[in-house]
């Protein structure tokens, strides 16, 4: 390069965080609050990986974030509010009114889904009559589930997750306890056990839960991704009470707020970001991790890594030698499943949702709420059957100028679908789907989108895959079947390690995907790694 | 750790959730995951760099230059990516031992790209300009040259613009039209061109031949109006700027079209008045970044009393720090080229936050025309240098290039 030689980074850091991400913005922020001398390197030049904004004219469009889950008021604060708040990040959480509006359009259904558990099965029994009992059965059943996971390992409800089962035995222990609480806790343990290995459709069919009230309750399932008939039960019960006792929230500018503000805190703290600079090989020396080498060819010594990046591309691409990496690594990233990427169609418009006759945040739009014929339209080249799609006025009426609107549009999309799309018809199918997606919209609501629209953008797996470089432009990580899901992988999560010294955090591991659990996974990540390195929490 | 997952571990073990993962991990191959289409798609469509070989020198004026480029398999491209008519690529030369960076819209059309193998851009020469100084003396048949992919946002696109362009280019703006005709005629597009290209002297008129062919090609869906500001006793056509009569005239009326504006921001601001009676919504005008402001004093908002003065700016890429100094009525990013700090840049107007920075410390000035910065980037001092003046010593934070 032009007379002048590369600006090198210091040669060794106690840690090494690859991927700034929600999960590994999580883990550099946990580890620099520590003290520990941590290097985040980030293959693109602002933080974030799916969790950023982009700027189109008048208006910010949010690349991914419909909701988080897990924030939760001031006083009702969830653990990602907590953890946040604790770090001393500054993000400005705007709170979204109701849960959602499912629109289906076979079925004849139009409902508006509050939060609030009772107020969702008083929503529900109003439109099918004669299902409370069912529907207060079950939502006790996801309350249970949901509490014995934040018992034993503070994956939903706890803020402190490594601390969760001592406190527990300790409880247990305590003589001074009331029986009523150890035996609802006995309850929680024994609901879980009873679950653990069911998908959601064989509880809901347990509950004898009607066609329209899974019609109603469903829709959040595409937020996990996998249809019903194959969705791990308790990773839906979990998500399903989050929402409902939390709210959904939204950082006021968009969720690069959430990203830059973890950013800004991690360097105030002493952290040292790289950008541009994109890890490309993971050096391991018998069966521990000695280093990374980039792009930008650094060369850093560290025996700490945690890897914001899919274990499939980590032990297939990124192990350095690859004699290094153990056989039953890659049959285990082969055994599983990756998930879905997506469609967004980001629409600017030049009229406000109120003339648009836009009520609400979130719509769920399809033809009916079959989870297994929705799943199967992702997999065509086509328009699928459901989307899911925001209005960001809605909880931020400023969000962009006076007499306009953000109107996003987001459905699944299996990348295996999208793997034969040439160069040449690239711009013509992605239009041809947006069409398709607008067309829904235009149908599932009756509003005039079309004739407002100032600004739009479509983002397909190829974008993913560009901005992000995710493996076939996955979003969703791995599929949460009963055996890969939450609670299987959280058990085997000591003994499917296979390199000394490498965590992994983000979507792609051990809690799942999705805003909350990446970056708090990320966190937990770090927490494991703190604990490697003797660092006292 | 270690209690708790035995603990969990009994649990699930019981009901057979683990044997059942156990067996699919076994029972898994061990081979490497194979291609992945989606990822090489993205590249394909967007490469961070093009390596070019110059095929071909054409001047179309004394002062215009058209190059045809062709991909340089030896320097690591095999093909030219697809892009959308309209976008343009960022060059990056060295120029005296400096690394610089100028966007120049593609002049070709995207089929050309895909099936001949080459792109064209056409360049004006700028007096006393820097690299097109540089471009003139060494730009010849057989020279490397490195680009950005394609970028931009100055395209049709059919689910937000009208079918009919009134297209309004000045200086060299008229580039990416030539793209858009060509692409209209290669794929036979619904679409109809109107265009008014002002241009100050006759000799200016660029592409009059190939236009000719166009026309025969598309009919009465192309129609090209030069507008000259200095024309001489020869000229034929419309003179003076183009104004509200020559859009109503020439251009047939703003009704239905979508307007798409391409020259350099003194058009613009002429412009706003003269289209200020059509009443236009906003979504029916697109207009293309114009690069720096030239001169940043002109603006009201800028500060007084700054324009002779220098500040020291404290740089740090990587762990190496830098102090250079600036010009006030300079762009950061320039003062960082000047000094050879060879930053990274694409469009140079603030809109593709590709030379996003952290400003840790000072005051800056930015052009209200090209503040293209996020929310959340200001809020938490990220900034773009090519949009950016130094109005205080300033300590910045700086990526290293890709
Ligand atoms: C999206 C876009 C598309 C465009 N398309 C076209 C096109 O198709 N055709 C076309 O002709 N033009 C096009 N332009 C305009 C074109 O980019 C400019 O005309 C060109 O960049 C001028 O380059 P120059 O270096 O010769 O001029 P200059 O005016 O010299 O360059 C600008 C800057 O260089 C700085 N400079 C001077 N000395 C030094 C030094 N020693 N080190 C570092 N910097 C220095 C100056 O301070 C000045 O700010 C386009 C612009 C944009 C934004
Ligand atoms: S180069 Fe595009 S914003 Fe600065």
């Amino acid at each position: 390069m032009a007379g002048r030689r590369k600006a090198i980074l210091d040669p060794s850091y106690e840690a090494v965080v690859v991927g700034a991400g929600n999960g590994g913005l999580g883990a550099a922020l946990q580890l620099a609050l520590k003290g520990v001398k941590t290097l985040l390197l980030e293959q693109h030049n602002v933080p974030g990986g799916f969790a950023t904004s982009f700027v189109r004219g008048r208006f910010e469009f949010d690349a991914s974030l419909h909701e988080l889950a897990d924030v939760g008021s001031a006083d009702n604060a969830g653990s990602l509010r907590v953890f946040l708040d604790e770090a001393g990040t500054d993000i400005d959480w705007v709170a979204i009114p109701e849960a959602y509006r499912v629109i289906l359009t076979d079925e004849n259904l139009n409902v508006r889904v509050p939060f609030g558990i009772e107020e969702l099965i008083d929503t529900i029994e109003s439109e099918v009559p004669g299902s409370r009992k069912a529907m207060t059965k079950y939502m006790e059943l996801c309350k249970d589930v949901n509490g014995a996971l934040g018992i034993l390992g503070g994956i939903a409800d706890s803020a402190k997750p490594d601390r969760m089962i001592s406190d527990f035995m300790s409880f247990v222990r305590d003589s001074d306890n009331p029986i009523e609480e150890i035996a609802s806790i006995v309850r929680k343990l024994m609901n879980l056990l009873r679950v653990i290995s069911k998908t959601v459709d064989q509880v809901s069919d347990e509950y004898k839960l009607p066609d329209r009230a899974r019609a109603i309750l469903y829709p959040y399932w595409c937020y996990l991704g996998l249809p019903m008939s194959r969705l791990s039960f308790t990773s839906w019960g979990a998500m399903l009470i989050s929402y409902m006792t939390k709210g959904a929230y939204v950082p006021r500018m968009r969720s690069q707020e959430l990203t830059m503000a973890m950013e800004s805190r991690i360097r105030e703290l002493g952290g040292r970001i790289e950008y541009n600079t994109r890890v490309e090989e993971i050096l391991v020396e018998r069966g521990k991790v000695t280093g990374v080498r980039t792009s930008q060819g650094d060369e850093i010594r560290t025996s700490q890594i945690i890897a914001n990046v899919s274990p499939t591309l980590v032990y297939n691409d990124l192990i350095s030698p690859k004699t290094e990496v153990p056989k039953i690594a890659l049959k285990n990233v082969n055994a599983r499943k990756h998930a879905s990427s997506c469609i967004v169609v980001y629409m600017g418009l030049d009229t406000t949702l109120d003339e648009l006759g836009l009520t609400d945040y979130g719509y769920f739009i399809s033809k009916n709420m079959d989870t297994d014929e929705i799943y199967d339209s992702t997999y065509v080249l086509d328009v699928p059957i459901m989307q899911a799609t925001t209005c960001l006025n809605n909880v931020i009426p400023d969000c962009s100028p006076p007499g306009t609107s953000i109107v996003s549009i987001t459905t699944l999309f299996s990348m295996d679908s999208w793997s034969d799309v040439t160069p040449k018809d690239y711009f013509k199918v992605k239009n041809r789907i947006a069409n398709g997606l607008i067309d829904q919209l235009e149908n599932g609501t009756g509003a005039n989108i079309r004739d407002h629209i100032e600004e739009i953008e479509v983002a397909t797996p190829a974008t993913f895959a560009r901005y992000t470089r995710s493996y076939k432009g996955v979003v969703y990580g791995y599929e949460l079947d009963p055996w890969d899901g939450v609670i299987a992988r959280v058990v085997t999560k000591e003994d499917e390690k296979y390199i000394k010294g490498l965590e992994i955090g983000g979507g792609f591991s051990f809690m799942g995907h999705g805003y909350n659990v990446s970056l708090l996974s990320g966190r937990a990540a770090a927490l494991s790694t703190l604990k490697e390195m003797g660092v006292k929490s | 750790m270690k209690k708790k997952n035995n603990f969990l571990g009994d649990i699930a073990g019981l009901i057979e959730l683990l044997p059942e993962r156990k067996r699919r991990i076994e029972r898994a191959s061990p081979g490497p995951i194979g291609d992945d289409p989606i990822n090489e798609l993205a590249r394909s469509l967007h490469p961070q760099k093009i390596y070019f070989e110059i095929a071909e020198v054409r001047d179309e004026t004394p002062t215009i230059r058209t190059f045809k480029l062709v991909a340089a398999p030896d320097s690591g491209t095999t093909a030219l990516p697809v892009f959308r008519a309209g976008q343009y690529l960022a060059f990056r030369e060295e120029v005296q031992g400096v690394v610089v960076t100028r966007p120049y819209s593609i002049s070709s059309s995207p089929r050309e790209a895909l099936e001949d193998g080459f792109m064209e851009i056409t360049v004006r020469k700028i007096p006393k300009g820097f690299l097109t100084k540089h471009i003139w003396k060494n730009w010849k048949p057989g020279s490397k040259i490195t680009s950005s992919g394609p970028a931009g946002f100055f395209y049709h696109e059919p689910l937000r613009d009208t079918n009919h362009i009134l297209g309004i280019a000045g200086g060299c703006g008229f580039t990416p039209f030539r793209s858009m005709i060509k692409d209209a005629i290669d794929n036979d597009l619904d679409l109809s061109i109107t265009l008014l290209f002002g241009i100050r002297t006759p000799d200016e008129v660029i592409f009059k031949k190939e236009l000719a062919k166009y026309k025969r090609k598309m009919g009465k869906k192309l129609k090209v109006t030069y507008v000259c500001s200095e024309p001489d006793g020869s000229w034929k056509g419309p003179s003076g700027f183009i104004t509200k009569d020559v859009i109503k005239k020439q251009g047939g009326g703003v009704k239905g079209k979508t307007l798409f504006i391409c020259g350099p921001p003194a058009m613009y601001r002429f412009l706003e008045n003269e289209l200020a009676e059509f009443k236009i919504p906003q979504k029916r005008i697109r207009r293309e970044v114009f690069g720096e402001i030239d001169d940043i004093t002109a603006f009201d908002e800028f500060p007084r009393g700054l324009k002779r003065k220098k500040f020291n700016i404290k740089v740090h890429i990587g762990s190496e720090v830098e102090e250079i100094q600036a010009k006030a009525t300079e762009t950061v990013l320039v003062a960082m080229e000047r000094a050879g700090l060879a930053p990274q840049s694409k469009c140079r107007s603030g809109e593709c936050g590709f030379c996003d920075s952290l400003l840790l410390d000072g005051e800056i000035f930015v052009s209200p025309e090209n503040d293209g910065r996020r929310m959340a980037g200001v809020k938490f001092n990220h900034f773009h240098p090519c949009a950016s003046y130094p109005v205080t010593d300033l300590e910045i934070i700086v990526n290293r290039s890709v």
